[in-house]
């Protein structure tokens, strides 16, 4: 992976980024600022699922206020991590925290999608407990995302002897 | 007592000594800061998209206020500590830092913004709670959304700028502007 990582940094769009101050600056910005909305409607989706928000409305509702959001943001978000990715492949492949920030961003994604199945099969009815569960999990990838994001800086520090750093 | 002294005893305290010196402390803490000022904009967007009359707009202004406002302000008290524990270790540098200027200036603003929303904008909120919003609150929202995003970006900023206030590593390769 890293003999990967080290050719793709001096392919030309690697050194395109990362030989751009000003266009590292603006993906890290925009990646930040795209993952504020992303979390708050990943959260809120499902605190609604657990009943702790909204729950005067259908979660239907909910999720047509919210989804749209969460959609556009996380695609912002995955645009913006490729070309940083691309940009410091090296920094990012041999980083713990990177890899588990793709698993919880998949987690969150999956099990949002998977709580919007549940409410589609039963319109109006109240989640299940293991339905609750899956919200709390939910909450947890989406929380994750932005200290995981930074952490990618820290990774030997934060990780220690897990770090693929070491 | 001068603002040089008290910066020069925050940052030599024992507080500022551990949070510098047990690893990982600082990188917990400033990885909590992303986290709560990630879910501060978040959750203030939701606000301030109502008050545009962008979404939300069969549900009560109040009643998103009632539901939203416990996250923000969690999320800003752990944005406040964090900030406040980041701060001790280079007191100096970041109170003569530009970018951290900035920040504490949009702060001050979005915080204003919010104390002359509850004041005058929303003295009338009755008659608007449930619909669209007069332009008063509009421009409250407006203002408040490119506030909270100048306080994320130029916190984002200050991690820009810091690094040059410090000795660089020599293996560091510095790429400047231009």
């Amino acid at each position: 992976m890293r003999t990967f990582a080290e050719w793709l940094y001096g392919t030309t769009p690697s050194v395109a980024v990362h030989s751009t101050l000003w266009l590292i600056r603006l993906l890290q910005a925009t990646h930040l600022v795209t993952a504020g909305v992303a979390v708050a409607s990943g959260v809120m989706l499902a605190l609604r699922a657990m009943g702790w928000q909204r729950a005067d409305e259908p979660f239907e509702t909910v999720w047509k206020r919210f989804a749209p959001w969460l959609a556009a943001s996380v695609a912002v978000m995955i645009v913006t991590g490729i070309a940083q990715t691309i940009g410091d492949p090296v920094r990012e492949f041999t980083a713990t925290s990177y890899w588990l920030k793709l698993a919880l961003l998949l987690g969150g994604v999956l099990g949002t999608w998977s709580l919007a199945r549940v409410a589609r099969r039963a319109p109006g009815a109240a989640f299940s407990p293991a339905a609750k569960l899956v919200a709390i999990g939910v909450i947890v990838c989406w929380l994750a995302l932005a200290p995981l994001g930074r952490m990618i800086g820290y990774d030997l520090a934060i990780w220690g002897s897990l770090s693929l750093r070491e | 007592m001068s603002v040089h002294s008290i910066l020069e005893s925050v940052q030599g305290s024992a507080l500022a000594e551990w949070m510098r010196d047990t690893n990982p402390a600082m990188q917990v803490v400033e990885s909590t800061h992303v986290l709560a000022a990630v879910l501060v904009l978040g959750t203030v967007l939701i606000a301030d998209l109502r008050l545009l009359g962008i979404t939300d707009s069969q549900r009560a202004f109040t009643r998103i206020g009632r539901e939203t406002l416990p996250l923000t302000w969690a999320a800003f008290a752990v944005a406040v500590v964090t900030g406040s524990l980041m701060f001790t270790t280079s007191a100096q540098t970041y109170f003569g830092n530009t970018a951290f200027q900035l920040k504490a200036l949009a702060l001050l603003a979005a915080g204003l913004n919010m104390v002359l929303f509850q004041v005058v904008t929303a003295r009338g909120i009755a008659t608007w709670d449930s619909g669209r919003p007069p332009r008063a609150a509009r421009i409250a929202g407006i203002v408040s959304l490119l506030l909270w995003a100048a306080v994320v970006l130029l916190g984002r900023w200050i991690g820009f700028t810091k690094g040059y206030d410090f000795a660089i590593p020599p293996d560091v390769e510095l790429i400047l502007p231009g």
